[in-house]
């Protein structure tokens, strides 16, 4: 960290705006993420809240509108520019390639080749020191899963998203995206995905979660943004919120302006 | 918020599951077609005396070998979910530019070699260039291909007599041995390739959800067009190894063989629809294949009957694939 006053913020976005055809999808949003919180991003279908992590993570493209990391602008326009920089994310239903291995579905895209002739030639992957790393990161966030060849296809739904939060342990840098870690999980395995996330946060990363569960936001997170119709509409800390206060916030029965 | 229960698997019980699961599953599903392969030949062996005979066998796995060759480029293009209709032709534009190379430049053998392969690896870069850059799907890229290449072996072939080629090229498409070898050793290598190289396991990961790999960080566009470039390239091999053994090159040559190694590759049990399988699965699939089409002539059954006989087979094996699915 630099020592400027300014540098509160890991991640900022500036005026976002997002049109598809003649629907404009985001219209001028700020987000601001401090260094080491969980921020809640909450909304109404349809308010905005995919469409404006995924401009952030370079998965779509922006009309307008300027992205600071660490107070610097710094240009993603891909995914992997993103991931670059130090932001991972956890796309909803596009997490996992069922067909691969969880060891190869984690390090999808960042193999570990070997460090010889044929790894530097013919990019001959290393799977023991990849297997090795998996087997570490799982005891180490206490993830049972001990079958890491087997194709992502034979697990759970929270199995799943438990491997794809680990990935954002073993790659992110600094700050983790997650498209509701916990949609379609049930309560059990929705706990278990919850307490990853907060584990995501003991390992130093920032975390931008969208999510519709009022008690996650109230339970796991420091702050909220709320979304509505393509805008942001409001950022409370949690502490200073309720269930039906945010319930409130999101259909817009309370009015709210915030700064 | 989803609050019903997705049923009583702990996330624990997982790890009551051998890590063996994965290659156990592998190893069984290639010795079913093994065993597949084992049983009509024991059928045949049974039908017919002269099919008794270790002769028939290796005459099998020559006849094999070339559209095997062929075939392990398809299995790498099917698995990462692509399709390519197109190599027959490209087999008759390698046929024809080592043919003319040696028969009317007396080009030294191997540098004819080397152009046949950059020939092929050329036309095959191609399909996945066009595709990436268009948009255009696989299958009309590669249909395009498949004439348009076909015009161009036409075109180089036009009222040339290409054949009688050099002793030492000859060599490699006669007898059993070196056909057979390199059959093998192509499967080895593609297979090395896709099992061990991170290029080849992006090949099963775009397979499997391009979405996915895209977001992963993965160079989609470029792995593409790679394999349809492996794919032009072992095409390529199988001309130059059929040009030798016929001692002659024509642009009719490779008509329908992309459409025998699709085939091949769905009898070994590569899935259609990209993400799995595996090369040694194709080159059983490609034995099957000839071993029926050989036993049925020992048999005296016609061409006619043959090709009838395969078509129902490539029915029965993805009918056989589909039910497996349903039932899991």
């Amino acid at each position: 960290m630099s020592g400027s006053v300014t540098d509160q913020y890991v991640l900022e976005a500036r005026g976002v705006t997002k049109r598809f055809g003649g629907v404009t999808a985001l219209d001028s949003v700020d987000l601001e993420l401090r260094e080491g919180e969980v921020l809640a991003l909450v909304g109404d279908n349809g308010a905005g809240k995919s469409t404006l992590v995924k401009t952030i993570t370079g998965a779509l493209g922006r009309d307008e509108g300027e992205i600071l990391f660490d107070g610097q602008p710094v240009h993603i326009q891909t995914p992997l520019d993103a991931r670059n920089i130090g932001i991972e994310t956890v796309y909803q239903d596009l997490a996992l390639v069922n067909e691969l291995s969880i060891t190869k579905n984690i390090f999808l895209g960042r193999e570990i080749v070997k460090d010889n002739l044929f790894g530097r030639l013919f990019g001959a992957l290393d799977f023991k020191k990849m297997e090795a790393n998996v087997r570490d990161l799982f005891a180490r966030l206490d993830i049972r899963i001990s079958d890491i060849y087997r194709d992502a296809q034979g697990f759970s739904g929270g199995q799943r998203q438990a491997v794809a939060l680990s990935k954002t342990i073993m790659f992110g840098k600094r700050v983790a995206v997650l498209d509701e870690p916990t949609a379609a999980l049930g309560v059990r395995e929705s706990k278990m995905a919850m307490d990853l996330v907060r584990s995501l946060k003991d390992h130093g990363l920032s975390v931008i979660m969208i999510t519709h569960n009022m008690q996650h936001v109230l339970n796991y997170c420091d702050r909220v943004m709320v979304m509505r119709l393509g805008k942001r509409a409001a950022v409370r800390n949690v502490s200073d919120v309720d269930g039906d206060m945010l319930v409130g916030l999101i259909t817009g029965a309370i009015a709210a302006r915030s700064g | 918020m989803s609050i019903a229960d997705n049923g009583p698997d702990d996330p624990a019980a997982a790890t009551q599951t051998s890590s063996w699961d994965s290659v156990v599953h592998q190893l069984r599903q290639t010795a079913q077609v093994l065993a597949a392969l084992a049983l009509i030949y024991v059928v045949f062996f049974v039908l017919s005396p002269p099919f008794r005979n270790l002769d028939t066998l290796f005459s099998i796995m020559t006849q094999a070998s070339i559209l095997a060759v062929l075939a392990c480029g398809t299995t790498v293009v099917l698995i990462s979910g692509g399709l390519d209709l197109s190599v027959g032709s490209i087999f008759a534009v390698v046929g024809v530019v080592v043919g003319i190379l040696l028969a009317e430049y007396q080009v030294p053998v191997p540098i004819a070699i080397v152009a046949g392969l950059l020939a092929g690896a050329l036309c095959g870069a191609l399909n996945g260039i066009v595709q990436v850059t268009t948009g255009v799907p696989a299958f009309i890229v590669t249909l395009g291909g498949l004439t348009a290449y076909k015009g161009i072996a036409e075109l180089m072939a036009s009222g040339r007599d290409l054949s009688r080629f050099p002793e030492s090229y000859q060599m490699l498409g006669s007898g059993y041995v070196m056909p057979i070898s390199i059959m093998f050793g192509a499967a080895l290598l593609t297979g090395l390739f896709l099992t061990k190289t991170r290029l080849g396991n992006h090949a099963y990961a775009i397979g499997g959800n391009e979405e996915v790999a895209r977001l992963s960080g993965v160079n989609v566009a470029r792995s593409r067009i790679i394999y349809y470039m492996i794919g032009g390239l072992l095409a390529a091999v199988a001309a130059i190894l059929e040009v030798s053994k016929l001692n002659f090159a024509q642009s009719s040559r490779g008509q329908s063989y992309e459409l025998f190694a699709i085939a091949a590759v769905v009898i070994g049990g590569t899935s259609l629809f990209g993400g799995r399988g595996g090369v040694g699965k194709t080159i059983i699939g490609m034995l099957i294949m000839q071993t029926i089409i050989v036993g049925l002539a020992y048999l005296g059954v016609g061409t006619s009957v043959q090709r009838i006989a395969i078509g129902a087979i490539i029915i029965l094996a993805v009918f056989w694939d589909v039910w497996r699915r349903r039932s899991r």
